[in-house]
């Protein structure tokens, strides 16, 4: 809009480290002067507060008259003029701003994990020697500025705080505009990577006590109105104490009721919950409740055909007479290790139709937590080395998330739900395998 | 930047009390008066420019309390750095960004370009003489390679704006409050909305800086206070605004900030009625100058 704007901002280059260490001494030398002159200055302000109380008397004395009359008769707990006050009269504590911390604060100790958003690293906070995590994020020199996502990521996190979810100590930057780290408590393991490691399978009462926290964290984020959309076990953190974090809420997105229409491009796509699959472009928190499982069987919900993508989808004949009434059981013989009352439960976890997933409050109820064996206290947990502090842990083949800006990937649905249909008694559920075209 | 402390879900962010004695500006020589006048008129344009882009109102009213926040403190932006117009523009990008409503640097810009524009802007502190009669479109128009620097300016000072606040960009806005409160105490009519939202929507231009010292609630239950006696509307018996969590100190502090804010725009619009409020860095400076100059005379 003017020349001396082009100027400013085009050749005096901000970035300059040098010209912004000058600019930082000035203001340092600045301060200084301003601290001398601190004393005149409160003089000042009680002039001002002064000045002020003056104004409210006059205020109140001459415009407000006549509605003080009338309030008379009315009311007695008048508020204005009742007391003096300050200019600043209420300081409860709140959350503050400051700007954003450097990142050389805390060295690099080791590369962590490379996903799909941002590098991960463990790190020494260099003042007070505390291990944290350092996540940074991915730009990919996006035209529209400061990606949404990591914006989101951000401020979820920020509102976020509860136990089971992981804590972001603070945001730092580094010296290009384009470097933004988020600081996070360093948590040993996730659960991906653990899971492929452990020798052994966690036992029934361990799953209950992971489930009982996921579904805390799950249950917190919803009430907040939080959606986390790529609920999965590499985003799920998991420390030596049995404590279970979520993480990565680089998908995770505010939904209001009504919901406004949303993007499909969300959740891994193991971990999708159907009315995504199939284009739906209103969801809600049930999206999360299905990811809890993990990937679908077969099951049935009336109206999917009507969603967009269905029309691509082609169903085995028998398919389409399917009606079923209550909730339809997962096939007994694919989990052979669950109770009844855990094979209820992820029965109505993985409902094919949102309506019918129970909400969180409802699942946290539900009797599998309350038969034996009970869950195991998380001290009684056992611990396991990390590839995360000690190496470079070894990658394995995992759907990512689709990248942002990527388009929602054509499915072929001729083999979701491929496998014969014949009731809930052989290999349905073992047969959903996505192709990506 | 302060760790991170955990939001609750209906409170902000507030300033504090070292943030409030001293602003980067007034570190800067930029006089108190004058800064407070540059953030009026950046408040004033940041609305306008969101109504122009139709953004909602919620949206807009974060956009202004972004751009409050952004001068503040010590370590806030300051005037002599950094153009009013430029943070303006970069804070209704950034809060459309984060809305259901996102728009592009480009509608952004040209929104700015015809509100800055000394031919064609309707805004008083940027025309203090009105538009001219039928400003020819070269004059408000971003040409390609303008647009090109702009938007190179505005996600620069998006990022700057995050980096300044420490991220802390989550706004909470007192409306639904008001509304839900008035629901509450059974006194919904819409002559009183109208009335609450107004005095909601003037205090985000307050000089007391009323959205970053207190929080929604608060505000919420000032506005019904004002607007229910403006409206001669009779709520419940009792000190009702203790249920709502705010005692009748800071209840009668910013019952007479939103009060004056009536007399506060009619000052500014007296105070600059021949010459335009200064939007840019550069102009501040040159505002200082000449301040410098006629005290020296
Ligand atoms: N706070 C943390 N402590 C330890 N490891 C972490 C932490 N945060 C992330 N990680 C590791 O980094 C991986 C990727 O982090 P994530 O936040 O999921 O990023 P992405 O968006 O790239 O998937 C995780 O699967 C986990 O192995
Ligand atoms: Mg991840």
């Amino acid at each position: 809009m003017s020349t001396t704007l082009k100027s400013r901002w085009a050749d005096d280059n901000d970035d300059d480290p040098e010209v912004e260490a000058q600019r930082k001494h000035e203001k340092e030398k600045k301060k200084l002067a301003k601290a001398t002159k601190q004393r005149k200055l409160e003089v000042k302000d009680s002039a001002q507060e002064q000045q002020q109380q003056e104004d409210e008397n006059t205020f109140n004395g001459e415009a407000e008259r006549p509605a003080k009359r009338r309030r008379l008769s009315e009311d007695a707990g008048m508020p204005v003029e009742a007391e003096p006050k300050r200019a600043i009269c209420l300081r409860f504590p709140a959350p503050e701003w400051g700007p954003c911390r450097h990142v050389d604060n805390f060295e690099k100790l080791n590369h962590i994990e490379e996903g799909s958003y941002g590098w991960v690293s463990r790190a020494k906070d260099i003042v007070t020697g505390e291990i944290v995590a350092l996540k940074k994020l991915k730009m990919e020199n996006s035209p529209d500025g400061f990606p949404v996502t990591g914006l989101r990521e951000i401020q979820m996190l920020m509102e976020a705080r509860h136990h089971n979810i992981v804590h972001l100590r603070e945001v730092v930057v580094g010296d290009k505009m384009d470097d933004v780290y988020l600081v996070m408590d360093f948590l040993e393991h996730d659960l991906k990577t653990l899971l492929d490691e452990m020798r052994e399978p966690f036992l029934p009462s361990e799953i209950k006590t992971l489930l009982l926290q996921i579904l805390s964290a799950t249950e917190f984020l919803h009430s907040h109105w939080i959606l986390h959309r790529d609920m999965k076990t590499s985003n799920l953190l998991m420390n030596n104490r049995g404590e279970i974090k979520l993480a990565d809420f680089g998908m995770a997105r505010y939904y209001g009721d009504p919901p406004p229409k949303l993007t499909q491009l969300v959740v891994t796509l193991w971990y999708r919950s159907p009315e995504l699959l199939l284009g739906s472009e209103k969801y809600g928190p049930e999206i999360d409740i299905f990811a809890v499982t993990g990937p679908p069987t077969q099951q049935t919900w009336p109206s999917f055909r009507s969603l967009p993508n269905a029309r691509s989808l082609r169903l085995p004949p028998s398919s389409k007479s399917a009606s079923v009434t209550g909730p339809v059981l997962l096939p007994r013989s694919k989990f052979p290790y669950l109770t009844n009352a855990g094979l209820a439960l992820m029965s109505v976890l993985l409902a094919l139709n949102p309506a019918s997933r129970p909400n969180v409050a409802e699942c946290l109820k539900h009797p599998y937590f309350h038969e034996d064996p009970r869950p195991k206290p998380k001290e009684m947990f056992p611990t396991f080395p990390s590839k995360a502090r000690l190496e470079r842990r070894r990658r394995r083949e995992t759907p990512e998330a689709p990248k942002h800006g990527a388009e929602a990937p054509q499915l072929d649905f001729a083999d979701v739900f491929s496998a014969p249909l014949e009731g809930d008694t052989g290999e349905v559920g073992a047969g959903f395998t996505l192709r990506l075209g | 930047m302060a760790p991170i402390q955990g939001l609750d879900s209906l409170s902000n962010a507030l300033a504090t009390l070292a943030q409030l004695s001293t602003s980067s500006s007034s570190l800067d020589g930029v006089p108190t008066d004058l800064e407070a006048s540059v953030r009026f008129a950046g408040s004033l344009l940041t609305q306008a420019a969101g109504v122009l882009l139709r953004l909602p109102q919620e949206v807009i009213a974060q956009a202004v309390v972004i751009f409050t926040r952004f001068w503040i403190g010590p370590e806030g932006g300051s005037l002599a750095i950094y153009s009013a117009k430029d943070i303006s523009a970069a804070s209704v990008y950034l809060t459309a960004k984060l809305s259901f409503q996102p728009t592009s640097p480009r509608s952004v810009l040209n929104v700015y370009s015809f509100l800055l524009s000394k031919e064609a802007s309707p805004l008083w502190f940027v025309n203090p003489n009105g538009p001219g009669v039928q400003p020819a479109p070269e004059t408000y128009y971003l040409s390609e390679g303008t647009y090109q620097s702009e938007r190179l300016v505005l996600l620069r000072m998006e990022a700057t704006i995050l980096r300044t606040l420490g991220f802390q960009i989550r706004v909470i806005i007192p409306h639904t409050i008001a509304l839900t409160y008035l629901q509450t105490m059974n006194a919904t009519s819409p002559a009183l909305a109208k009335r609450i939202f107004e005095h909601l929507s003037a205090a985000l231009l307050s000089p007391q800086l009323l959205y970053v010292t207190h929080q929604p609630n608060a505000l919420a239950v000032a506005a019904i206070y004002l607007g229910a006696r403006e409206e001669g509307v009779k709520l419940a018996d009792g000190e009702w605004w203790k249920v709502f969590d705010v005692d009748r100190e800071e209840l009668g502090f910013l019952v007479v900030a939103m009060r004056s804010m009536n007399g506060f725009a009619m000052a500014e619009k007296d105070k600059w009625k021949t010459q335009p409020i200064p939007l840019i860095a550069d102009d501040v400076m040159e505002e200082l100058e000449k301040k410098r100059a006629s005290d020296g005379d």
